[in-house]
């Protein structure tokens, strides 16, 4: 490891010649996308961005704060559904309707957080997991709200009365996605992150250091519950359709699955999970009904072998690298 | 009066085997800290195993459960051996999403050996002989599988808190390193856990299979209402897992009779919200204490 | 004089070529004509996927050892969606775009047909009979290219229960229902058949997918003093209600939808299936031996369809009027030939579905369904065809 000598150093995001280029590429073949990638793939690589920005958010719950949320499909179905009530009845654009549906999420993200104040581990989970059913349950019951199992349709993205195609959409989403990774990092390191590590790391000793129990948790289930809720809002605009089956318990499971495979409380992690566990699907649905087999034992495999999920290999071949040849 | 009596006897009857899912949940959450999201699947392995050698082989259905029985638990305990051991290095979490990804194997394999079409299971007792208790109508398959519900219960009360095995698994649950300070088995107690609870779980899916049919995802709700008993109970607590199943099965069934169908589900997770919020140990669970 | 007959070859070459490029459908080469179908093979609902999706390979393997059509076999590209429309989307994309298919066969759930409707009537390729509620069309635009072979469900709710009304002397009637488009579609065609024939709704029992206990579903349905009930359910479903209604000791008039003429569920519900009232789009199998005949060749080419015999037979009845309009387009088939053959077809009669219409100005494949009811495990035919008005 680098020798870092002066505050300024470790404030930066982005380190040495080799970081740049390294970012500066990843963010050249992302822009190339839609010009190397067919229609269909660029779908997929928008899903994978609403992913990251759910991934993202539930790791700051759960990685960061350990605050165990298996409802959080219910989070991103309030999101996907404010978001698509504005937009389809309430005719506001596209853009204030995503931010509405964050902002609908982050308000039950913090009703949540009050009494998971007094709830850890498996009793947090069963919580969470009953929150994510009822929010299901209502939506598929209160059809004058949410057009129930007839579902409800979103008016396509457009800008100046021009309709978004595939590679806009891309573009946007991927934009989005960025933006959440860079408040996320940033978060992450100001005293607001360090506050939701002591709280995960052990919330009596964090009280005890002055970190106000109440605030910190609460405003964790918010901050999550907003990238879920923008995240909702994206899958709905993506897919210009909604429906209460889009958000089970089954998917809740999945975007937890994202966070653990790719690697709790880090970035990286979040993402490398939602791309991961996107693409996996998509890419075996040719096998039909050995899918599950494949993609179950892929997990147990990535789980049981590397402990910290993707980014902890990746961190580990670098190490290997750095220190090499010793 | 007569038709409250009869949501009671069918909320008793449907929470007694959400009891017996609690329990396998408990058992094993008890030792060794994993919440086992394969549970359920576990069980549902374990009924088409049954199934399998009642109509395949021909075999008769005591000697099959009991095979089948067998079967799951050397499946749960091996799950342990080669999976979960290996990685002892994996956080509780990594555990969890473990626990996930075999749930989608034994799904994704059930669903390949035996097809996803639905099927009824061969059982001894029977669903339309019923028994008149005042105007209570019980059937002959609901008592039974109360009985056999009961009888786990207790012998399983009794191996933990009697029996020589069962202290060492209350030692290796407080502690896993003093347990081997002390020279017990840490690692064939934990495999022994493993495989009891899995066959537990299967236990309950012989006895759900002929009320609910049987397919590969026929226990995904009652796993999930188990999970939650499980909770209620407080998660380390065995009689409390008894005691939540039955709660929780009586809770869905006046909810749904008397308010709403629809919202039974939903109405059950609120209630088990306030319960916790009120009681954050479960009803009979101990307040864990902590070293700071 | 040899270089400029070689030069002539080649210009004659390229001219043929360019031509074919130029004629070239997507899709269809002269060997094959590709179709794409999502279905859910995976996850909950795999039982229909797996039914309808191996019904159709079986049947095109089927044709495609009697030769082909026209010479060209039919190659079906079978995707799993898991039921999911995220992945039923990206699947429909994939078969489009990258595997070029010249139509998208059925793609099981309303949600999921939802979820691709705009996708696919903008880009254009043919859709045939997705296997959703019929009723979701009426009044929409830009249908050229989409036929649908199945049949309403509000349309089946209503005449199912007129007929329960007129036929069988019933005064009220209590509904089981699934919980989604499926269910509620079939309790509002219940509802306005009650409306027709002025009997009573007793009570709507609604339920998940997920739940597996009845037993107090059972006792609300007995409760209502309904002495019909009408059920809209899954196999699994149905059959647990029907044992729990028996267990009570509740045996009203039972009727039921056609996802329920299903030979399996004799051996679900046992005896408690006996003397059910139900609609039929095709003849089921037992009752008639085109379609007997047509079971029997798809279990010779895949056994496993024995556990799922109606979905499979169902599968066969979502293609048969696509084969059917490739066969009358002709060798050099495009997509608007084939829009026309269908167009062509009147009151036609396959192995398993029969009296397909379709017009210019009609996508409604089928406007009729039959009564059957079941006796000593096996369905017997109790009325003619009867018609309801075409929608779309």
């Amino acid at each position: 490891m680098e020798l870092r000598q002066r505050y300024e150093e470790d404030l930066y995001l982005v380190r040495g010649a080799l970081g740049w280029a390294a970012l500066l590429a990843l963010a050249a073949v992302l822009a190339a996308l839609p010009y190397l990638a067919p229609g269909y793939f660029l779908y997929t690589a928008s899903l994978i961005a609403a992913h990251v920005v759910i991934a993202i958010g539930l790791n700051l719950l759960v990685g960061y704060t350990g605050q165990i949320s298996l409802g959080h499909a219910g989070f991103v179905a309030l999101g996907a559904y404010a978001a698509g009530i504005l937009a389809a009845r309430l005719h506001v654009p596209w853009g204030a309707a995503m931010a509405g549906g964050g902002l609908v999420a982050a308000l039950f993200g913090f009703l949540v957080g009050i009494p998971a104040l007094r709830l850890t581990g498996p009793y947090l989970t069963i919580a969470t997991l009953g929150f994510g059913i009822a929010v299901n349950q209502v939506l598929t019951n209160w059809d004058a709200l949410s057009g129930g199992r007839s579902g409800l349709f979103l008016p396509k993205l457009a800008l100046a009365g021009a309709r978004l195609h595939d590679h806009h959409i891309y573009y946007l989403f991927a934009a989005i996605a960025a933006a959440g990774i860079w408040v996320a990092v940033n978060l992450a390191r100001s005293h607001i992150g360090r506050a939701f590590v002591a709280i995960r790391d052990s919330d009596i000793a964090a009280e005890v250091m002055g970190v106000n129990l109440t605030v910190y948790k609460t405003l964790a289930f918010a901050v999550s519950a907003f990238y879920a809720g923008v995240g909702g809002a994206m899958l709905a605009f993506l897919l210009g359709f909604l429906e209460p089956q889009l958000f089970t318990l089954f998917e809740s499971v999945y975007y937890f699955s994202m966070i653990v495979v790719g690697g709790l409380g880090t970035i990286p992690g979040p993402v490398l999970g939602a791309v991961l566990l996107t693409i996996l699907p998509q890419q075996l649905a040719g096998l039909k009904q050995y899918l599950p087999l494949v993609y179950g034992a892929t997990i147990v495999f990535v789980m049981a072998v590397e402990p910290w999920g993707l980014y902890g290999r990746w961190l580990k071949i670098k190490l290997w690298f750095k220190t090499w040849p010793f | 009066m007569a038709l409250l009596a009869q949501y009671v006897a069918g909320g008793l009857a449907t929470g007694s085997l959400y009891a017996l899912v609690a329990l396998g949940i408990v058992l094993l959450y008890r030792t060794s800290r994993v919440l086992n999201f394969a549970h359920g699947d576990l069980a549902t392995f374990g009924t088409f195993v049954a199934f399998a050698m009642i109509t395949t082989a021909h075999w008769s259905f005591g000697l099959a459960a009991a095979g089948s029985l067998l079967v799951t638990a050397v499946v749960g305990a091996a799950f342990f051996f080669l999976i979960i051991r290996p990685a002892k290095e994996a956080t509780l979490l990594g555990k969890i999403v473990i626990t996930l990804g075999l749930a989608l194997v034994l799904q994704g394999a059930t669903a390949v050996l035996w097809g996803t079409d639905t099927k009824t299971m061969p059982f001894p007792l029977s669903d339309i002989k019923v028994y008149r208790l005042g105007e209570v109508v019980i059937s002959q398959i609901s008592l039974g599988s109360f009985t056999v519900g009961l009888a786990l219960m207790g012998g399983l009360y009794v191996l933990v808190q009697r029996t020589r095995v069962g202290l060492a698994m209350r030692a290796v649950s407080q502690d896993g390193v003093a347990a081997q300070v002390l020279g017990i088995p840490v690692r064939r107690i934990l495999a022994l856990t493993w495989g009891l609870a899995s066959a537990l779980g299967a236990a309950a899916g012989i006895l759900l299979a002929p009320v609910t049919l049987l397919d590969p995802y026929m226990m995904l709700d009652p796993f999930l209402k188990g999970f939650a008993a499980a909770v209620l109970g407080g998660i380390d607590s065995m009689p409390g897992a008894a005691l939540g199943g039955l709660l929780l099965g009586v809770i869905e069934a006046l909810f749904g009779a008397y308010v709403s169908v629809k919202f039974k589900t939903t109405m059950a997770f609120l209630i088990i919200v306030a319960a916790l919020v009120l009681r954050p140990e479960g009803l009979l669970g101990r307040e864990y204490k902590r070293r700071v | 004089m040899k270089l400029a007959r070689v030069g002539a070859l080649v210009a004659l070459l390229l001219l043929v070529t360019a031509t074919m490029a130029a004629t070239q459908e997507r899709g269809i080469t002269d060997t094959e004509i590709v179709i794409g179908s999502s279905q859910p093979l995976s996850g909950p609902a795999a039982f229909w996927g797996q039914g309808v999706g191996g019904g159709m390979d079986a049947y095109l393997k089927w044709i495609n050892d009697q030769g082909g059509i026209n010479g060209r076999k039919i190659r079906l590209v079978l995707r799993d969606d898991g039921y999911s429309p995220t992945r039923a989307v990206a699947n429909v994309r994939e078969l489009v775009e990258r595997e070029r298919v010249f139509a998208i066969v059925s793609l099981i759930g309303s949600a999921n047909a939802f979820a691709v409707r705009d996708y696919i009537i903008e880009s254009q390729v043919l859709w045939v009979t997705p296997t959703a509620d019929a009723n979701m069309w009426a009044g929409f635009k830009n249908k050229k290219y989409l036929f649908v072979g199945y049949p309403g469900y509000v349309d089946e709710g209503r005449i199912l229960t007129t007929y329960a009304a007129r036929n069988e002397g019933v005064k009220s009637v209590a509904v089981f229902y699934q919980n989604d488009l499926y269910g509620q579609k079939g309790l509002l065609g219940v509802k306005r058949g009650i409306t027709d024939t002025k009997i009573k709704l007793a009570t709507a029992v609604p339920y998940e997918v997920t739940d597996r206990d009845l037993s107090g579903h059972a006792l609300k349905l007995r409760q209502s003093g309904a002495d019909a009930v009408i059920l809209y359910a899954t196999p699994t479903q149905g059959a647990l209600i029907v044992r729990e209604m028996a267990k009570i000791g509740f045996s009203p008039k039972l009727f039921a939808s056609f996802t329920l003429a299903d030979p399996v569920m004799f051996q679900l519900a046992g005896d408690a299936w006996n003397g059910v009232i139900a609609t039929a789009y095709f003849p089921v199998p037992g009752s008639d031996p085109k379609v007997d005949a047509m079971l029997e060749t798809l279990l010779k080419i895949n056994p496993q369809l024995r556990q799922s015999p109606f979905n499979a037979l169902a599968g066969v009845s979502f293609l048969e009027p696509f084969i059917e309009a490739l066969r009358r387009a002709g060798p050099g088939v495009t997509r608007d030939s084939v829009v026309r053959a269908f167009e062509s077809m009147r009151n036609w009669n396959g192995e398993v579905i029969r009296g397909v219409t379709f017009g210019a100005d009609r996508r409604q494949g089928l406007n009729r369904i039959y009564i059957i009811k079941s006796e000593n495990r096996q369905y017997k035919k109790l009325t003619d065809w009867i018609e309801y008005p075409v929608g779309f």
